[in-house]
């Protein structure tokens, strides 16, 4: 069939299916959260972690989060609140902080196995046995937040547009 | 691979920032006061100096603007700490 326009689709990296995705190899799986509630923060922390998730432990990078919520710190006055399921809450303003759900903004992959350390380090170069406050990092040359779930078992939110991009440097290793 | 500190994560790679400008450079005000010749230097003049140096670098994955003094000599970094409260 004649092309009358170029196909400027076949540039960008296939979308997988979410649904069924997963990689497997000797030491790595790969699979793709869904379904969590994630919420960005700005401003007074403390009263918003308060207000809306009393209670939940704030994690930086590569730390353990043990419980199913949790606030991912991600800069000085910004984080993500993460919780099992999206929250009913109103984005806006409210008393020195703003809240803004995006459950869907970011893509959640979930990366476990022995050979996770190693798949980290080849993503990013900071020393995570060091740690830092913010879990705002690049890995694989884009923005994620990178916190632990277990010993050998880690999630990174990832930009939404940016999954599929991350899924194939994935896959490729 | 070089490590820079950013006051609130810590160290990390230097590919995670960005360099903002000279420290010490004041915006000319009033704008309507201001002369093309002043503008321009404002804009596109540095000082460029060899040796020690005060820089605003940003931390792109935190968003954090900070100073950070270093050598654009030897490449090493003294000391970088945050602008809260402070002049760049």
């Amino acid at each position: 069939m004649l092309e009358t326009m170029r196909d400027r689709g076949k540039f960008w990296t296939p979308v997988p299916d979410w649904t069924t995705a997963r990689i497997e190899r000797d030491g790595l799986s790969v699979r793709r959260i869904a379904g969590l509630g994630q919420m960005l923060i700005s401003g007074d922390l403390r009263g918003a972690v308060a207000g809306l998730a009393p209670g939940v432990s704030e994690i930086g990078l590569w730390s353990l989060a043990e419980a199913d919520s949790y606030f991912v710190r991600s800069a000085r006055d910004r984080g993500l609140l993460v919780t099992p399921a999206p929250q009913h809450v109103a984005p806006g303003w409210r008393e020195g902080y703003v809240a803004t759900p995006c459950d869907d903004a970011y893509a959640v992959l979930e990366l476990a196995g022995s050979g996770l350390a190693e798949m980290v380090a080849e993503a990013t170069s900071v020393d995570l046995e060091a740690g830092s406050r913010s879990a705002a990092v690049l890995f694989a040359g884009v923005t994620v937040f990178l916190y632990r779930t277990a010993p050998s078992t880690a999630r990174l939110h990832v930009e939404s547009p940016m999954a599929s991009y991350l899924w194939k440097w994935l896959d490729e290793r | 691979m070089q490590l820079f500190s950013c006051p609130f994560c810590g160290p990390r790679d230097e590919t995670e920032f960005l360099f903002a400008a000279e420290a010490g450079k004041t915006r000319p005000e009033p704008a309507a006061d201001v002369s093309a010749e002043r503008w321009s230097e404002y804009l596109y003049l540095g000082g460029n100096p060899r040796g020690a140096t005060r820089e605003i670098w940003q931390h792109l994955t935190c968003g954090e603007f900070f100073a950070m003094e270093r050598d654009t000599v030897t490449h090493v970094v003294s000391v970088s700490h945050s602008l809260r409260g402070e002049e760049a």
